[in-house]
């Protein structure tokens, strides 16, 4: 369902709730459907269903999934998702205005590429 | 629970194990790690009441190992150095463990075997190495003890074997609270599978953490400065480890919270910077060369 990324040196729960989240922003993971259990999602990618329990609960406590006792965890809708993915878009887009800046890159030209790709998606 | 309290053992002049004490949790996976000759398989192996501590006890659940079969039924050790009876086969293992441990699954085992292409009848002595520690896994699992002792078990195995040992590991943990405890060199892997590191220097625990805070407690960070910044003083206030400089580009490994040392350092204008959290095998690097275990002189 997900990879990891063995060369990634961030801890294997983040990595698990970043996939995570990128299948429910893609619309593969719908809402309401039924996310792996712990023991299979543990079992596939050969990890510690400790390390995964640790993702959902994370995942639960940012509102992006929901628990279901006895049955398990849930997609939440991805209203707030998105909301947060614009937030976490800022730094990166700083750090990227920066980079073009030190290239010399005017924020014209910035701006222009950026439309270009707004209007290729 | 394991519960090692103040545990040495010497072999006459040499002090193998130094007043360790460790507690190794229920359905955590602990792994060990340590510098060659740190006392690791000697620690195992008191634990799993082959050898009698000098001094300090340690007890599994409550009860002392040493002489005590039935703490001796709670766990099943995968020795780095396996042993098997002479002419011994497959099939004469598993009775002979079903006789000791009481939980023993022998479908289980037939099924194992057949699915790991292990001959029931052959001699374990014709086995190859990597098969020899496939059957002992094999065994550990079949055994349903609670927990599983692992000494360089990954080892001998090729990259199949070992993708499906951690993956029925994963399975056991999840379904019926297996704790295993794995002792290893190899880095990469405890990082996948353990909860709970414990390091191993000379005979001593040099810190013994939850994998999670060890990684979000030390960071590398690599940055630049123009020549009139003011970063040796800033980096006062932050608990450097290691600082390397090769002209005007840092590497500093320090410990603490991320966003701490990127505010720290951000206040004297580096021209970039990078924060990077540490792998497993960084950590282990630099906690020994602290502890004086240095690369560098093993080099030169």
């Amino acid at each position: 369902m997900i990879t990891l990324d063995y060369a990634d040196r961030r801890p294997i729960y983040e990595q698990v709730i970043e996939k995570m989240k990128d299948l429910i922003l893609l619309g593969v993971l719908e809402t309401d459907s039924q996310l792996p259990s712990v023991r299979e999602l543990a079992m596939d990618l050969s990890i510690n269903p400790n390390t995964v329990q640790r993702a959902y609960a994370e995942l639960e406590r940012q509102g992006v999934i929901y628990c279901v006792k006895g049955r398990g965890n849930f997609v939440a809708g991805t209203d707030g998702l998105k909301d947060k993915q614009k937030e976490e878009l800022k730094p990166q887009l700083s750090e990227l205005v920066k980079k073009a800046q030190k290239a010399d890159m005017t924020e014209e030209e910035f701006i222009t590429l950026v439309k270009q790709f707004y209007s290729e998606q | 629970m394991i519960e090692a309290k103040n545990v040495s053992k010497s072999f006459s002049d040499i002090l193998a194990v130094d007043n360790v004490s460790v507690t190794i949790r229920e359905g955590s996976v602990f792994g060990m790690i340590g510098t060659n000759g740190a006392g690791k398989s000697t620690f195992l192996r008191m634990a799993a009441g082959v050898f009698r501590p000098d001094s300090g006890t340690i007890t599994l659940d409550d009860m002392p190992v040493y002489e005590n079969p039935a703490a001796k039924q709670e766990f099943f050790y995968i020795s780095d150095d396996q042993y098997f009876f002479a002419n011994t086969t497959p099939k004469e293992l598993m009775r002979y463990y079903s006789v000791v441990y009481p939980k023993f699954d022998k479908e289980r085992m037939k099924k194992m075997l057949a699915q790991f292409n292990l001959d029931e009848k052959r001699k374990v002595a014709t086995f190859s190495k990597g098969m020899k520690k496939q059957l002992s896994v094999i065994c550990g699992i079949c055994a349903n003890t609670k927990y599983l002792f692992c000494d360089e078990t990954f080892d001998g195995l090729d990259p199949v074997m070992r993708q499906a040992v951690k993956s029925i590991f994963a399975q056991e943990i999840a379904e019926r609270g297996l704790t295993p405890v794995i002792a290893s060199h190899n880095l990469r892997e405890l990082e996948d599978i353990c909860d709970h590191v414990g390091l191993l220097h000379r005979g001593g625990v040099l810190l013994s953490r939850d994998l999670e805070d060890m990684k979000v407690n030390i960071h590398k960070v690599q940055c630049a400065f123009k020549a009139d910044s003011n970063i040796e003083e800033v980096l006062q206030n932050v608990d450097v480890v290691k600082k390397e400089i090769r002209g005007s580009l840092y590497t500093i490994t320090a410990r603490g919270n991320a966003d701490d040392i990127r505010n720290q350092i951000q206040t004297a204008n580096p021209i970039f910077m990078e924060l990077l959290p540490l792998s497993l095998e960084e950590i282990f690097i630099s906690e020994t060369e602290v502890a004086g275990y240095d690369i560098k002189k093993l080099i030169f």
